[in-house]
């Protein structure tokens, strides 16, 4: 009996995940537009960063600039991934199968995190190019993946969370604005402080590194429970 | 897995109450009706037929009271219940950037049918959808998506079909193919319809209700109804407004 419960939610989290891949890779919504807001933050950084003078170091703020775009970024992405579902009342159509409420909070959380993770691949090379003059980039290679993976954890996690949060809200963009920046701090100072780490290198940039993928680790341990936890109640809400 | 408690009554609803901030949508709801049966609920807006309707599919939990479909609580039993349940609405509740095909499978895999594309076949036949199978949702026509919408609800072969205004906005070719399938798998299937059509609802039914004001009006089977009678009550609680 848990055997056939274990499969029927495997082929649930599948055809939810697939159906919001195929969706987006004929719409082509949230890619696009993620993608075109995090060029253009980029291109506002270079502009605003240009009267700077040669004494400036853009390395020095270059993972704060990094996260930035891709909070704001993630925003946008997040709102779109629910919205899609209650306009159609999909989402009503969804919650009346028998799924399990987590398996579709897991499902959104994995398609969302795959989008920011295209939208990242996307952006590093345009930030390098821009930031980091070759020859600049001092930390280990593997760093930058790392921190950026473990940051896109929480942020889709807790983003799938409170984007089912607000998706009933009046003003929802701004409800999960609201919500989503207090409550990403300490994954954001963690995240920074690695992709910091990585850019700048040095003595101790390895600890410090580990030391900022320890917090993300366990902010994105803690989040994944508590939304695993508060799906079944916020969906149904 | 929790255990259906009755056979006898499809649908039993005792003292139901739905509270909305201060607004009662239901206000102390009873009612049974057994199982191969078809009630048609009527009712001015806002009188609570939508809230009844997602409180019995488990959308909307009750404040207070109690409610089985199939002998399973709509509370405590909601994800059992579910897979015997199916939805038909206004509201096609179908992916717009999905093919018609796509859709059937997609909530084929989310009911656990077993050989899903055979089924998917066969519920497109049956809804003349099948040259149109291939084709994005969003393409559709309005008595096309309430044909594919009436496919999606029959997929998991549901014991209770609940029809939330199922008519509304269908040309008289989408009105035929409905009244046909209805017609087809009403031997084995509860029907519980949402209906602002006195003569349709009535048409159909075995069983009918009023609501009004979120309470029970009246409620009869189809046998114990005059016509006259019954349209008067039904024109009297129009008057009465938002529960």
């Amino acid at each position: 009996m848990a055997g056939e419960a274990t499969g029927l939610s495997l082929r649930q989290f599948r055809a939810i995940l697939r159906k919001d891949i195929v969706m987006e890779l004929r719409t082509k919504e949230m890619i696009t537009s993620m993608g075109i807001y995090a060029l253009l933050t980029m291109v506002i950084y270079q502009v605003a960063l240009s009267q700077s003078g040669s004494a400036f170091d853009p390395r020095n703020i270059a993972a704060g600039l990094l996260w930035l775009a891709f909070v704001f970024t993630s925003m946008l992405g997040l709102n779109r991934s629910l919205v899609h579902e209650k306009d159609q009342g999909c989402l009503e159509a969804l919650l009346l199968s028998p799924v399990d409420r987590p398996v579709i909070f897991f499902s959104k959380a994995v398609g969302n995190l795959i989008f920011l993770l295209i939208v990242q691949v996307l952006t590093i090379p345009v930030f390098a190019f821009l930031f980091l003059q070759e020859g600049s980039y001092a930390g280990e290679w593997w760093m930058i993946p790392l921190a950026l993976i473990a940051g896109a954890v929480g942020i889709a996690g807790v983003g799938t969370l409170l984007a089912t949060m607000s998706v009933n809200t009046k003003g929802k963009d701004f409800v999960l604005a609201v919500l989503f920046v207090p409550l990403m701090y300490p994954l954001l100072l963690a995240a920074v402080s690695a992709t910091s780490a990585a850019i700048l290198g040095g003595d101790g940039s390895v600890q410090q590194f580990w030391t900022g993928m320890g917090m993300m680790a366990a902010f994105d341990a803690i989040m994944l429970l508590a939304s695993f936890a508060l799906y079944e109640f916020i969906v149904g809400a | 897995m929790a255990e259906a408690t009755s056979n006898e009554f499809a649908v039993e609803v005792r003292d139901l109450t739905r509270v909305f901030g201060v607004r009662k949508a239901l206000d102390g709801v009873s009612f049974d009706l057994p199982a191969g049966a078809f009630l048609s609920i009527f009712g001015p807006n806002g009188a609570g037929k939508t809230t009844l309707v997602k409180v019995l599919t488990t959308l909307t939990a009750p404040s207070r009271g109690t409610a089985k479909v199939s002998g399973f609580n709509v509370v405590a039993d909601a994800v059992e219940l579910r897979s015997r349940i199916g939805l038909i609405s206004h509201n096609p509740l179908l992916y717009p950037d999905l093919s018609a095909e796509e859709n059937l499978e997609f909530f084929a895999d989310m009911y656990g049918v077993p050989d899903a594309k055979a089924r998917v076949r066969e519920l497109l036949s049956a809804v003349e959808l099948d040259h149109r199978r291939l084709d994005l949702v969003r393409t559709f026509s309005r008595g096309m998506l309430q044909r594919l919408s009436i496919a999606r609800a029959l997929l998991h072969r549901p014991q209770v079909l609940f029809l939330d205004e199922p008519y509304s906005g269908l040309d008289p070719h989408a009105v035929e193919i409905l009244d046909n399938l209805i017609a087809q798998i009403r031997a084995d299937h509860t029907f519980v319809m949402i209906s602002h059509d006195l003569t349709k609802g009535l048409t159909l039914c075995s069983h009918a209700l009023i609501l009004a004001r979120g309470k029970v009006v009246l409620s009869a089977p189809r046998a114990e109804i005059d016509e006259t009678e019954f349209a008067a009550t039904y024109r009297a609680t129009v008057g009465l407004g938002v529960a």
